[in-house]
């Protein structure tokens, strides 16, 4: 490209002007207002008010915030590593180019589809204790049937049973990665003996491992912010903060009590949390001689 | 292809039966919603999983329409669409052809800062994005909620173009160029022209991501005459937080659009001739 | 496809740039001669509200009024919040006398008493003191209560007469009020899931404190200068009530468990007809007029060691940024005028502040249910209200949850009593009077 005319150059980097200023306005500056107004008490009503790290004192004190730091960890824990082999999953499952596949994939990518309010009310239903579909089939089955979104012990369930479904976009990502990947390799493998197991652990599992590092990555910050509108649809909060997430609490600090300097905050620590986690994932994987390239 | 064959009881399994069970399973929410709006309103919850209610009605339907302003939420909602579709799809694609086409330093940069903008946490800027924008007046207008959309709306959506436009050999645009076409015109009249499946994949996932915004429209909309249709399902739980039919009913109106819509252009990029074309 | 794309997409654009200009930015300016009131509540009440607007508009023909409609009451609680935050109010809003007093802390409500005095329509001594009094601010009255409307009891007429039971009499007692829940909690069909519950009632403190009043107890303990300090819910009397209160479900079973309650809420079981008796206040008449499968009433709550009801009353308030205060006020003396009023009275909604609207047909009319509508009137001298502070709605919400888990048997009454009165004690400090 070294041959392009400076105006060529000029008019690309013209283009890229929507999407950069635009993010820098939308994210960058709300970005840096959030780590600023962290240090303040602002109520929206007067100016703010400098305070230090008086918010995050308040904030370490306050049992309800530990517990939601706890709840977004935990479900992060469960959620993240259940989604990305789901995807992988019903990657492989469905990779093969068969009649009907295509219908099969969208069957599996219809749940992403459906809008986050909407969702979140056909699973309340679903996971209702007395009448909602699952308990009735394990009634009818013998089985126990739990309290679901009553019982502040099996509250966060549904919660994680709800982000499996929604594994659409990692699904297609996989998807793409697998028919992306050489044929050569495979042929190697077989002639050398490989079977289907030694073949997907030796050859497809390392091939994909820069795709499924990226998409665990993604999957940990979506997943932080995902509980968001089915906390606030399904619970609020309830039972007892069982169901408090981060995202939830930061709303209501905001914006039930006025209270945005303690709501950015807990912004700055979602976010620092959220970072760490990568960062250290991030330094597993290299510590294993690997480096991500795209 | 990238599997080895399999053959026998293993390959039926995985190859006929596992599909559509799964494919079954994913499909079952979609299916108790509709199935559950169809009840006949004011009877007490069902003992049984109703695969189809005994007599089916459509109350809860017209019902909705009686409790809130449904098909004002509607049109706003489509308004919003309308608006950020479009918009995305230019800003977005731009973005991608001129990352595609720049020298390699600059384009590397370029991605990693996408790839590291898709890791911002969204509830980082909720709170300082909605001051933002009540301080320049922006909040309570379906403006607000479109905004994104000048942006690209999405790294995403960005890098998805990006990769298109890097499949393409670049003796063509380099073509164009040497006939005197500034970069404008060439991603005007070469490159978009001939990304269709990215640009319908995008358009798809762009009128999803605007028609189930929920919190945006939470944050900024105060009007209710401006409502979108998820805050309106919201407002129908708040109205009545345990009639299940009315609510699946909302639900129902809110979902089918989306989900139609992908129906109908998702063999584009999750069929074989998707897939075929974004091969290396 | 050469040219088409980016034809489509710049006409797209224009059509959907015209759309959004069009419907956004719909909020109104305070123009002279234009008041916007701001109301929430379910589509029966809102009706309430457009009569009253249509026959405000009829009388004075140069004031056009908007009405903006919030149908459930924690978004109007948020909407007026945020309202009032960005400095652009509705010129009248309803504000309840438990979530007035922070707007009038903040000086951003307009107070009405000079208003008052000036008019020609109206004076304080027309409405009930008991009304007007939790609204006094600093001794000066900040909004005009529209209502006097109490906790009650709504029962079920044929589910008493179905299972021979008595209907409530007007000094009923603690245990027959049990009696009676039990005597209608039922299930039919023996499947060890209740169907049919004696009782639907909300676990909050809201709902408590009359009977805590009841038991002899006190919600609030207050320093010398009259000013709550800190809750009083650790007193014998008030610990009492509490068990009491929480063993109706616990012990009982006569209201649904977490689970049912999960499944159909109490307010659509008593109006669905599988509950006998909901406690609720006046706000739930114009649903209940709608109720087409049974007959029902209301009586007054039960009587403890004394009697005890607790006041529900909302007011119109004016904002402080309003640019016409004369329309804004026009607006609201018509609201609170006997003919105002008597309009909204007739539709169930309130029980009207104005003590010559109470006593009329207009309320008291024998073809409009519910029949023993005179219950509120009745029992207008018991009533009480809670401590009016400007942090309340924190010291609701704290104390719902810690009442909720107990009530559903998740904590012990010692235990969330504890919890209660510690949690709110934030909310009580740095409270003047």
């Amino acid at each position: 490209m070294r041959r392009f005319s400076l105006s060529w150059q000029a008019g690309l980097w013209a283009m890229l002007l929507p999407y950069l200023v635009g993010t820098l306005l939308l994210v960058g500056l709300p970005a840096l207002m959030s780590a600023i107004l962290a240090f303040t008490t602002y109520d929206a009503l007067t100016p703010p008010v400098f305070v230090g790290f008086a918010n995050f004192r308040l904030l370490a004190a306050d049992p309800i915030v530990t517990t939601a730091i706890g709840n977004s960890l935990v479900f992060i824990l469960l959620a993240v590593p259940l989604r990305i082999l789901g995807a992988l999953g019903l990657a492989l499952l469905l990779l093969r180019p068969r009649r009907g596949v295509s219908g099969y994939r969208a069957a599996a990518y219809v749940p992403t589809v459906i809008p986050d309010v909407a969702f979140a009310l056909i699973w309340l239903w679903i996971f209702n204790p007395l009448f909602g579909p699952v308990n009735v089939a394990l009634g009818a089955l013998g089985l126990p049937q739990p309290g679901w979104l009553a019982d502040a012990e099996t509250a966060r369930y549904p919660f994680v049973v709800m982000s499996v479904f929604q594994i659409g976009e990692g699904f297609v990502v996989l998807l793409a990665a697998l028919r992306g990947l050489p044929r050569e390799y495979f042929d190697a493998g077989a002639v050398d003996g490989a079977g289907r197991w030694g073949s997907f652990r030796y050859l497809t599992l390392p091939l994909l491992l820069p795709w499924l590092a990226l998409l665990t990555f993604r999957d940990i910050i979506l997943t932080f912010q995902w509980t968001f509108t089915p906390s606030f649809v399904m619970t609020g909060g309830d039972p007892y903060y069982a169901t408090m997430f981060l995202p939830l609490l930061t709303y209501e600090e905001a914006f039930d009590r006025f209270r945005f300097g303690a709501g950015s905050a807990l912004m700055l620590i979602t976010f620092l949390l959220s970072a760490a986690i990568i960062g250290g994932i991030y330094l597993l994987f290299r510590r294993r001689g690997y480096t991500a390239d795209v | 292809m990238s599997e080895p064959r399999g053959g026998g009881c293993a390959g039926l399994l995985t190859g006929h039966l596992l599909p559509v069970l799964v494919a079954a399973l994913f499909l079952l929410p979609l299916l108790w919603m509709i199935t559950t709006s169809l009840r006949e309103a004011g009877l007490p919850p069902p003992r049984t999983i109703e695969w189809l209610p005994e007599s089916p009605s459509g109350d809860n339907y017209a019902a909705v329409f009686e409790l809130l302003p449904f098909g004002r939420y509607l049109f706003n909602s489509l308004a919003v669409v309308t608006l950020a579709v479009p918009l995305t799809i230019i800003t977005a694609s731009m973005a991608g052809f001129a990352m595609a086409l720049l020298e390699r330093r600059s384009r590397v940069a370029l991605v990693v800062l996408s790839v590291a903008l898709l890791m911002v946490p969204i509830t980082a800027l909720w709170l300082t994005r909605f001051l933002l924008f009540s301080w320049i007046g922006l909040t309570d207008s379906l403006l607000a909620l479109a905004v994104p959309s000048l942006a690209g709306s999405s790294p995403l959506f960005v890098l998805l173009f990006y990769w298109t436009f890097r499949r393409v050999s670049p003796d063509i645009f380099e073509m164009a160029h040497l006939d005197g076409a500034g970069a404008i015109s060439v991603w005007r009249r070469i490159a978009l022209p001939n990304a269709l499946p990215t640009t319908i994949a995008v358009a798809v996932l762009t009128f999803i991501l605007y028609w189930s915004d929920f919190i945006s429209p939470l944050l900024y909309l105060r009007d209710q005459g401006l409502y979108t249709l998820p805050l309106g399902l919201r407002q129908l739980q708040q109205l009545d937080p345990t009639d299940w039919p009315l609510l699946m009913a909302g639900a129902v109106m809110l979902t089918l659009p989306a989900v139609l819509f992908f129906l109908v252009v998702q063999h584009l990029f999750l069929g074989e001739r998707g897939f075929s074309g974004r091969r290396r | 496809m050469r040219n088409p794309p980016s034809r489509l997409i710049r006409s797209l654009l224009a059509a959907a740039l015209a759309l959004v200009t069009l419907t956004g930015g719909v909020a109104a300016q305070a123009d002279s001669g234009s008041v916007s009131f701001m109301v929430f509540g379910d589509p029966a009440e809102l009706a309430a509200y457009r009569e009253l607007v249509e026959a405000f508009e009829q009388e004075h023909p140069d004031i056009a009024v908007e009405l903006i409609h919030i149908p459930s009451m924690s978004d109007y609680r948020l909407r007026l919040g945020a309202d009032f935050a960005a400095g652009d109010p509705a010129d009248v809003v309803l504000i309840n006398y438990r979530r007035y007093a922070p707007f009038a802390k903040k000086g951003v409500l307009e107070p009405l008493a000079p208003y008052l005095r000036r008019s020609d329509v109206i004076s304080d001594n027309d409405f009930f003191p008991v009304a007007t009094d939790p609204f006094r601010w600093r001794g000066q009255l900040m909004c005009i209560p529209q209502n006097i409307s109490s906790l009650v009891v709504y029962y079920n007429r044929g589910l008493f007469d179905a299972a021979g039971v008595a209907y409530p009499s007007d000094d009923w007692s603690w245990d027959e009020f049990l009696e009676t829940a039990l005597a209608l909690t039922a299930d039919p069909d023996g499947d060890g899931m209740t169907d049919q519950h004696g009782l639907g009632v909300d676990p909050s403190i809201f709902r408590l404190a009359p009977f805590i009043w009841q038991n002899g107890g006190e919600l609030a303990v207050l320093e010398s200068g009259l000013r709550p300090i800190r809750l009083a819910l650790d007193s014998r009397a008030a610990r009492e009530a509490t068990e009491w209160f929480v063993a109706l479900q616990t012990e009982h079973g006569v209201a649904p468990d977490a689970l049912a309650e999960m499944a159909e809420g109490s307010e659509s079981r008593f109006l669905n007809g599988r509950t006998a008796m909901f406690l609720n206040s006046r706000r739930g008449v114009p649903t209940a007029r709608r109720i087409d499968g049974f007959e029902w009433d209301v009586a007054a709550l039960p009587t403890g060691v004394q009697q005890a009801g607790i006041l529900h009353s909302d007011a119109y308030c004016m904002a402080a940024a309003t640019e016409d205060k004369d329309a804004a006020w026009a607006f609201i003396e018509f609201a609170n005028s006997p003919v105002g009023q008597a309009i909204v009275a007739r539709t169930g909604r309130t029980v009207p502040s104005l003590i010559e609207v109470a006593s009329s047909e207009a309320f008291l009319d024998p073809g409009a249910a519910p029949a023993n509508s005179g219950v509120w009137l009745d029992t207008l001298d018991t009533l009480r209200t809670v401590p009016v502070i400007a942090a309340w709605v924190d010291v609701e919400e704290l104390t719902g949850d810690e009442l909720r888990r107990a009530f559903y048997g998740q904590a012990s009454v010692d235990e969330a009593i504890d919890a209660m009165i510690t949690r709110t004690l934030p909310f009580f400090a740095g409270e003047e009077s």
